[in-house]
């Protein structure tokens, strides 16, 4: 089966690192309440209203943050990626129509999560759900995936 | 879409693990077919038949539903 849009196997490990070390500094700074910022630097910030409008937009400024926050994000979805895009031991059509099926029900699940949120989740909660929302469809289908592999391998005759 | 690959694999005497090997695809993937789960695409079910050295239709056949539509 051609794929050109997938890395080699050996890229599977370097995946599940960066998406496990971005997991537990992800949950770490979430469960400090975005308080836990042990990194700082100086950024460019493309433009910038405030919070929620509070000040004059501002475009193109060098701004200092902590930027743990990003790194964390960052993290959690090159290393879903690589995870989810990197070839299988054997890659063959069989495990190419389980990636592309995992993806749609990625997809249509995520937002099925996601529009029941929306009814029941409501004020400053409903930011932590947008969050999450960020990472759930790579986490989904990544789950997703290893699900129908495991499944498959399984019941020999 | 059914098959008789696990019968041919029987009397060639074959594993799920070899056959796979033989044709270059993952043991997911003759397990699938294998329990009808997944149609084969055309190269596959070509390599499938060379390998056991018969016509594709004595190892592939057509469901009566899939008959039908024609």
């Amino acid at each position: 089966m051609q794929t050109n849009y997938l890395l080699p196997n050996k890229y599977k490990i370097l995946g599940w690192v960066l998406f496990i070390i971005g997991i537990i500094s992800g949950f770490k700074i979430v469960f400090s309440d975005y308080e836990y910022e042990p990194i700082k630097a100086k950024v460019l910030s493309i433009f910038n209203e405030g919070f929620l409008g509070s000040t004059e937009m501002e475009y193109f400024k060098i701004i200092e943050t902590g930027i743990s926050s990003e790194l964390a994000s960052i993290a959690i979805i090159i290393g879903g990626l690589i995870i989810g895009f990197s070839k299988e031991k054997v890659e063959d059509e069989f495990i190419y129509k389980l990636r592309k099926d995992s993806l749609v029900w990625a997809i249509l699940f995520n937002y099925l999560v996601l529009i029941i949120t929306i009814i029941f989740i409501y004020d400053l909660t409903f930011f932590h759900v947008l969050v999450y929302n960020m990472f759930t469809p790579l986490l989904f289908f990544i789950i997703r995936f290893n699900f129908l592999k495991l499944k498959s391998r399984s019941h020999e005759e | 879409m059914k098959n008789n690959i696990k019968v041919q694999r029987a009397i060639h005497n074959l594993t799920q693990a070899d056959l796979a090997k033989k044709i270059g695809v993952s043991r997911q993937t003759i397990n699938a077919m294998e329990k009808n789960k997944y149609v084969p695409s055309t190269v596959l079910s070509l390599k499938i038949a060379k390998l056991f050295k018969k016509p594709v239709e004595d190892i592939f056949f057509l469901e009566d539903n899939e008959i039908k539509h024609n």
